[in-house]
């Protein structure tokens, strides 16, 4: 069995074009994993080798997160490749879930910008340690200790760093070392020689100063550090040490820079890997409790312990679906029968890979704490899988919904088949994404978390299944909600002919404050007998489904039932369903309802000059701006826009600012439309309705 | 409650001498020991003038946008549930629309680079403001010049600036002989500045009257806080 302190589950997470994938290229070149390097937008036309997808090859980005494995120096480590746009934050979010520790990679150059805070966000969420990469120091403009500030400044991190770099933009030679206070260099073709020498005399001082303030902040998290830095005597083990408590208490981070391109750093980058980030063990994770009310339990890792994986992605291979999991404790062994907690469903582990990004390889059984992926195993990402022994889930994931939707129709026979086949595999992969077929229109609905993320799945569904598709305008998941309590008392009666139908309910509606629906029952004296009270709470739901105004999914509503009558041969199930249905509508339009729409927290980022015609762009979508914030020449403008407005807002940003400045959003809230805009719509659903 | 009746409940605005229509640009000055709810008086004064349908710029030296943010989102709360004021979740995002936050780093804040951005701002037609909170502003590292600049472009713009300020320990004792550091010797820049005092075994905070107009001595030289939302109470214990 491995030890698993020798275990490192890491993530490498950053802003788009920061150089992720080509240091994760890097990476598997020197730990021997790949033997020769292919640039993500290389002329060989191999591109990348986290890249597998062809989509991301093209684009030059990395849409999901395959993992892989790699050992560096008697350490195994799991790389799990994020994807670093916006749109895929749950990509992010779910591999964050299952990661120990995380680089954070920044450009040199372009510094900390709005992703990567969002990213760090994510990551102090998920209370994921970090160290710090600066990447592209050979980049002209390079400035590694403005990115360092920013650290601190802009994303709160106690960000220090151990290196420092000798040369920098193109005439960087290598890096100085300030726990060893040696000077490392990087030799041969592909920089995999390293020489450590003595520190050239004109870094000494700069040396001496930057190793001070190391010192200084690494000796808060160690009182054996502190004692000998006062004697002059600190060892390199104490300091290491010193920084690995800090770094797993998330109270601090090291800083570390190179440049991956160029082939500097990575080592060290490596090994930093290996002494500062969290094993398995280090870390606290939690099980809910399904038999006590999803009670956090903490899981042992250990491997004797009853079995714990969670499956964190699905992949659609060549040889069916492949299944990412981590355990968290136990041991999963090929030929197993495990269970899907979720629907109580057995299975058998038939093959146990382990994961070059697209090449793998055959194990017999993973420890606690190991990624590894199974074959064939049927069931959704974010399910649990135990022996049956054990009704623990892994903490269900907060789940956006979605925000946009839009409406997708096959150009043939065939492509309609390919189209649901994929649509099938996407919803199980993203739980983000969903899908439905529109009853009235009989259109196909595929709904996201914003217009990128739905391009890249009708992209995925033309390439990787031949289903082409045309697609309609977006539209925006619009809800109504109530404002006020309204009463209601309705009588449902048909009693002409055939079996009649009878019903009386009476109760009032009003707002909810927190949660979408609640039923409450409050008849006495048996006015609705017993066996229809679930009939009015269906009757409810399904008022809820379309409201009244534009048709849009109700929110937010108690509905209470306090008297009613019923007939001894006449009423019904169908008869109080319909009563309700009826009841609720009364109510509803004396309960002042309003149309929601969801609203976006953006963040633009670009240089000053800029800031007035930004705001100015802002202003005219109905942006509410909520402050400014300045940076040398760069200023961040935050803002809530309603998400309707934000359609085709990357075009017009870019030739506003000459494509300088850039910007990120994020479902924020739900809040009511402005009554100009309400009225607009409700003429646009009553014209669709009349059609 | 209704919003009409909070604005005239509130006593805050006797502290502005917003009565005094001939002086529309002033300058106020909050002074209290660290911790013990500048901060949240700023918010509040900027409250005032947001429920009057004016609109303010907040300028936030060394805190993020969402922190400044969420102060607003939470004094409101406790003024809301203070007062009981009806349809609290409308007035607040009708509200919010006035509002602005500019945030500095420390080290990047200067009065000119203030000024260009409000001119900016001003011309672009985004905000127009009458009041403009500025928090976190380093007296102990800025000279004279600088307020008397400040005060230039409160009357140049027709603003009213009101400023924070922390004081030290000593500050209790101080007061009786004057205003205290670091601020001493610049108290005729200022038409009104008050200090908060955290009073000991009471849900109350003293606000005392260090300087103020005629309007603004109406209301006596002590009053009494709530420690939560920071409204003025009559009764404390």
């Amino acid at each position: 069995m491995k030890d698993l302190s020798k275990v490192r589950n890491i993530g490498i997470s950053a802003h788009i074009d920061s150089g992720k994938t080509t240091l994760t290229e890097r990476i598997l070149f020197y730990t021997q994993r790949i033997h020769a390097i292919h640039e993500v937008r290389g002329k060989d036309g191999v591109g990348a080798k986290m890249d597998s997808m062809e989509l991301e090859r093209e684009r030059g980005i990395t849409i999901c997160s395959a993992a892989t494995y790699c050992d560096w120096k008697d350490h195994s480590i799991n790389i799990i490749d994020t994807p670093g746009h916006v749109d895929f934050t749950i990509e992010v979010e779910r591999a964050l879930r299952v990661l120990d520790g995380a680089v954070l990679i920044l450009c040199s150059v372009g510094g900390v910008q709005s992703q990567s805070i969002t990213v760090n966000r994510q990551m102090t969420r998920y209370r994921v340690p970090r160290v710090a990469f600066i990447n592209k120091c050979d980049r002209t403009g390079a400035n590694p200790d403005k990115v360092i500030k920013q650290l601190r400044e802009k994303l709160g991190l106690n960000a220090v760093p151990i290196q420092v770099p000798m040369g920098l933009e193109g005439d960087m030679q290598g890096l100085i070392d300030l726990v060893k206070m040696k000077a490392v260099y990087f030799d041969g073709e592909n920089g995999d020689k390293i020489r450590v020498e003595e520190i050239p005399a004109q870094y000494k001082d700069e040396c001496d100063a930057k190793r001070e303030e190391l010192l200084d902040a690494v000796s808060m998290f160690s009182d054996e550090l502190m004692e000998a830095v006062l004697e002059g005597t600190p060892t390199e083990e104490m300091i290491m040490a010193a920084i690995r408590k800090g770094t797993l208490s998330l109270e601090f981070s090291p800083v570390m820079m190179g440049s991956a391109y160029k082939n500097k750093g990575v080592q060290l980058l490596l090994d930093a890997v290996n002494d500062y980030l969290p094993c398995p063990t280090d870390v606290d994770n939690f099980a809910l409790d399904l038999d006590h009310d999803e009670a956090e339990v903490k899981v042992s890792n250990l491997p004797t312990d009853p079995l714990l994986a969670l499956a964190f992605k699905l992949e659609d291979g060549r040889y069916g679906q492949l299944t990412y999991v981590r355990t968290y404790q136990g041991t999963l062994k090929k030929g197993d029968s495990i269970v899907n907690v979720r629907t109580g469903k057995k299975a058998k582990v038939g093959r146990l890979v382990r994961m070059h990004s697209d090449e793998m390889e055959e194990i017999e059984e993973s420890g606690s704490g190991d990624i590894v992926a199974l074959f064939g195993i049927d069931c959704a990402s974010g399910d649990t899988f135990t022996r049956g022994d054990y009704n623990f889930s892994m903490s269900s994931m907060h789940v956006p919904e979605p925000v946009i939707s839009l409406s997708i129709t096959p150009i043939d026979n065939k492509a309609q088949d390919n189209m649901s086949k994929a649509l099938n595999r996407f919803t199980k992969e993203d739980p983000t994404f969903k899908t439905y077929v529109d009853a009235e229109t009989m259109e196909t609905i595929i709904s996201g978390m914003g217009e990128l993320h739905l391009d890249v799945y009708v992209e995925r569904m033309k390439r990787e299944y031949k289903a082409e598709v045309t697609v309609g305008a977006p539209q925006v998941a619009y809800r109504e909600t109530i404002t006020q309590r309204a009463d209601f008392n309705y009588t449902h009666k048909k009693q002409t002919g055939g079996s009649g139908q009878f019903g009386r309910v009476a109760g009032y509606i009003e707002p909810l404050e927190e949660g979408e629906y609640e039923f409450v029952d409050q008849i006495v004296g048996g006015s609705v007998p017993r066996e229809y009270i679930p009939s009015c709470d269906k009757g409810f739901q399904k008022c809820l489904e379309k409201g009244s105004l534009v048709g849009a999914h109700v929110t937010g509503v108690r509905c209470a039932i306090n008297d009613g009558a019923s007939h001894a041969v006449d009423s019904s199930d169908i008869a109080f369903q319909l009563a309700a249905m009826g009841g609720f509508k009364e109510a509803y339009a004396k309960a002042k309802p309003v149309i929601m729409e969801p609203i976006m927290k953006v963040a633009v980022e670009g240089p000053t000059e800029f800031q007035g015609s930004i705001m100015g762009s802002l202003n005219q979508r109905r942006g509410m701006i909520i402050g400014t914030n300045e940076e040398d020449a760069y200023t961040v403008i935050e803002a809530e826009v309603p998400l309707s407005e934000m359609f085709g807002y990357s075009t017009d940003l870019r030739s506003l600012t000459q494509g300088k400045a850039e910007f990120t959003m994020e479902f924020a809230t739900y809040r009511p439309v402005p009554k100009s805009v309400a009225e607009e719509l409700i003429a646009k659903a009553q014209k669709k309705d009349k059609k | 409650m209704l919003k009409q009746e909070l604005i005239e409940k509130n006593p805050i605005r006797h502290l502005k001498g917003e009565s005094d229509a001939k002086e529309s640009s002033r300058m106020g000055l909050v002074m209290a020991r660290a911790g013990v709810g500048k901060t949240a008086l700023l918010v509040q004064i900027a409250l005032d003038s947001l429920l009057n349908d004016k609109q303010v710029v907040h300028v936030s030296v060394g805190q993020s946008l969402d922190k400044t943010k969420l102060w607003y989102d939470d004094m409101f709360k406790d003024i809301a549930e203070f007062c009981k004021l009806e349809n609290a979740g409308e007035i607040h995002d009708s509200i919010m629309h006035n509002r602005m936050i500019i945030t500095f780093n420390e080290s990047k804040f200067s009065r000119a680079k203030l000024e260009e951005r409000l001119h900016d701002l001003m011309q672009q037609n985004v905000i127009k403001p009458s009041c403009m909170v500025v928090d976190g502003f380093d007296f102990a590292k800025t000279d004279r010049a600088v307020l008397e600049g400040m005060r230039d472009m409160a009357s140049a713009m027709n603003l009213q600036i009101w400023f924070s300020a922390v004081c030290d320990e000593e500050a209790d004792c101080q007061c009786a002989t004057g205003i205290p550091s670091p601020c001493k010797g610049l108290e005729d820049l200022f038409n009104t500045i008050v200090l908060l005092q955290p009073v000991s075994q009471s849900d109350c905070i003293d606000l005392k009257i260090l300087k103020g107009s005629a309007a603004v001595s109406k209301c006596g030289k002590l009053l009494k806080l709530d420690t939560k939302s920071f409204m003025i109470r009559e009764n404390c214990k």
